[in-house]
């Protein structure tokens, strides 16, 4: 076959020149070529933008920091300049890449089909690295629409808008021409989650008004619409329907009931509880409340399939690294729910919204819970695309303590400070006195996020060791039915 | 793999799906935008200095440590530097001219609805001293320095702060 061929130098651990590499990873047709180039995409959108946090930390920290930059600088390393860029960037970067390269390489497995088109999978991959790149530039420039997660200028909206769509057409392409009938449910959650995420995005961000933004009331409530599904679709439905098909494949046993990880099968519209007590319609925060509440039930179908499937595999654990990501993050996920369910109460939202409380609760989601599933799934895929071991198995169980360890002081200091903020804010302190109690825990956040740093540090050094590393065998040609 | 549900094809999905998509969006952005909004008397009409102040306020990300929105139980009790003065609880017809609206969801400052219309904040002076350098008027603030912005730019900032009445 000509792509043995075009491996071979490759598996004589020969350097093809840099431009060669460069055009098979933006037109080649191998297959997996796609979802192998997105891992690696994925793990370089974790530096920057995790530097800005730390940057972030802190200005937040020690605002003189900001003394140290120089003049012509201050403006584009602001703190209110680089918050966008970190948030953005690592949402639709970092963790949205490394879904949509283990959903490519997951929709074949389960299709018992290739993709419907490597080609047209490399367009995604490139768009989304353009709309990442300029994301990256803009977002401290100053170039804003001025709404929380959909910062992002026009642009980029439609570049992703482009990403989106055309995954949905290689994963429901794919679909249509599978071999296995029966669709497991990791299936239904990515069929779902690039159809309807796709939708979410272009309307959130209005990409049909250059502007982005809605007028008034109605702005206020589709922001949070938009905030809170794109989270719901794309990060929740898309990421459990990845964990649903790893944990059973690192447990070794078959997931315990296909029957109940499809109740976690289910939308809610909860967007209006980030404005509780807040001027829009009491009729709607009610609704959304209500919703909230009923997320207890998929989010308690999910962690009995976990526990039950995990049964007899626990000690797993200990020699599997992805597993321990992986599992640690569907219990992280289970407590973000549980959390969250809390926070949609309104009179615990009126005592506790607005505080760091808020920022501890979106990090334990988006790093504790997705990005666990991230670094589990490049883990896992990764030996399996390239057809070798992880570089380092020692560098991994580092990453695990360094960012476990990490982010549980980060998201405690935040909680406890953010809990002092609303105790100060209760007693009619003036509002000074709760900037400056936070002092100790902004410093605690900051250590904290620095061991999160190395331990991510040493992910992207281990991911780039072991592409780097000369191949052992071919990388498979065809997708082998069965796998799943 | 345990049994799978039966007869679920594509099509069906896509349609339970969409469908899932348009109840939310009816009930959650369409119902409440037929409540419309007729502009407050806070509701401001930005002049064209005032509007390009708003655009630095975006551009500077200022509405990420400041909230734009006083709510129910806050009223009479919030406190900047005196009981209550919070202000008064924020309305629909606040925001009926803005775009996009800067409601925020975190507090690392003070809330500022009605800034203008507390003593300090009020100012003109006070607020081109602060946002140079916020620690001067505001011991103990953990604001950034604007003083790298140019002057004109600072003087329309405060031209638009000055409309949070």
């Amino acid at each position: 076959m000509a792509l043995g061929a075009q491996a071979s130098p490759e598996a004589l651990g020969a350097r093809r020149p840099f431009i060669v590499a460069a055009r098979e990873a933006l037109m080649g047709e191998e297959p997996d070529g796609a979802a192998r180039y997105f891992l690696y995409s994925a793990a370089f959108w974790l530096l920057l933008p995790g530097l800005a946090g730390l940057a972030l930390a802190v200005l937040l920290y020690a605002p003189a920091a900001q003394e140290l930059i120089p003049l012509g600088l201050r403006g584009p390393l602001g703190f209110g300049r680089l918050r966008p860029m970190h948030v953005n960037v690592l949402l639709f970067g970092w963790l949205s890449m490394v879904y949509v390269g283990s959903m490519l390489f997951i929709t074949t497995r389960l299709t018992g089909s290739p993709l419907y088109s490597e080609r047209l999978a490399r367009v995604t991959l490139v768009v989304w690295n353009l709309a990442m790149l300029a994301a990256t530039i803009s977002l401290p420039l100053g170039i804003t629409q001025g709404r929380e997660y959909s910062e992002m200028g026009w642009g980029i909206d439609l570049l992703l808008v482009v990403g989106y769509a055309t995954l949905a057409v290689n994963i429901w392409g794919t679909v249509r021409r599978r071999r296995h009938p029966k669709l497991y449910v990791s299936l239904w959650n990515f069929m779902a989650a690039s159809l309807i995420g796709a939708l979410v995005y272009a309307i959130g961000n209005k990409v049909w008004d250059p502007s982005g933004a809605y007028v008034g009331m109605t702005d206020a409530i589709m922001s949070y619409f938009y905030v809170h599904n794109i989270f719901n679709v794309w990060f929740t439905t898309g990421g459990l329907g990845l964990a649903l098909y790893l944990l059973p494949k690192l447990a070794g046993r078959p997931l315990f009931s296909h029957r109940l990880a499809i109740w976690g099968f289910t939308s809610v519209w909860t967007g209006q509880h980030h404005l509780l007590y807040g001027p829009g319609p009491e009729w709607l925060e009610i609704l959304s409340v209500a919703f909230s509440i009923l997320t207890a039930v998929p989010n308690t179908a999910f962690l009995i399939n976990v526990v039950k499937t995990m049964e007899g595999s626990w000690g797993r654990l200990r020699q599997d690294i992805a597993l321990r990501f992986l599992v640690a993050g569907c219990l992280f996920y289970a407590f973000t729910c549980l959390q969250g369910i809390s926070q949609s109460i309104r009179t615990f939202s009126a005592f506790i919204h607005f505080t760091n409380w808020v920022i501890g609760h979106s990090h334990l989601a988006f790093v504790a819970d997705y990005s666990f599933f991230g670094f589990a799934l490049s883990y896992a895929l990764l030996p399996r695309l390239l057809g070798r071991e992880i570089a380092s198995q020692r560098l991994a169980s580092w990453h695990f303590w360094l960012v476990f360890v990490g982010i549980l002081v980060f998201m405690v200091s935040l909680w406890v400070g953010g809990w002092m903020q609303a105790v100060s804010w209760q007693s009619g302190a003036r509002f000074i006195e709760s900037v400056q109690l936070l002092k100790p825990y902004f410093l605690l956040r900051l250590v904290a996020g620095g061991v999160v740093g190395v331990g991510v540090l040493a992910f992207v050094v281990n991911v780039a060791l072991t592409a780097r590393a000369p191949r052992l065998t071919m990388a498979p040609a065809t997708p082998s039915a069965g796998v799943a | 793999m345990p049994p799978h549900v039966p007869e679920w094809g594509p099509s069906r999905l896509a349609a339970l799906s969409l469908l899932m998509l348009a109840l939310g969006l009816v009930a959650t952005v369409w119902l409440p935008g037929l409540e419309g909004e007729q502009p407050s008397a806070l509701a401001a009409n930005y002049t064209s200095a005032e509007l390009r102040g708003r655009a630095i306020f975006q551009r500077e990300g200022c509405w990420y440590c400041h909230t734009q929105q006083v709510r129910a139980p806050e009223v009479g009790r919030g406190t900047i530097d005196r009981p209550g003065d919070i202000g008064p609880e924020s309305a629909p017809g606040d925001y009926a001219r803005q775009q996009p609206v800067f409601w925020g969801t975190e507090r690392q400052g003070p809330d500022l609805s009605h800034v203008a219309s507390r003593a300090a904040g009020g100012n003109r002076a006070w607020q081109l001293v602060h946002l140079r350098s916020p620690s001067q008027v505001r011991p103990g603030s953990t604001m950034p320095s604007y003083a790298h912005l140019p002057d004109d730019e600072l003087e329309a900032l405060v031209d638009y702060l000055l409309t949070l009445k």
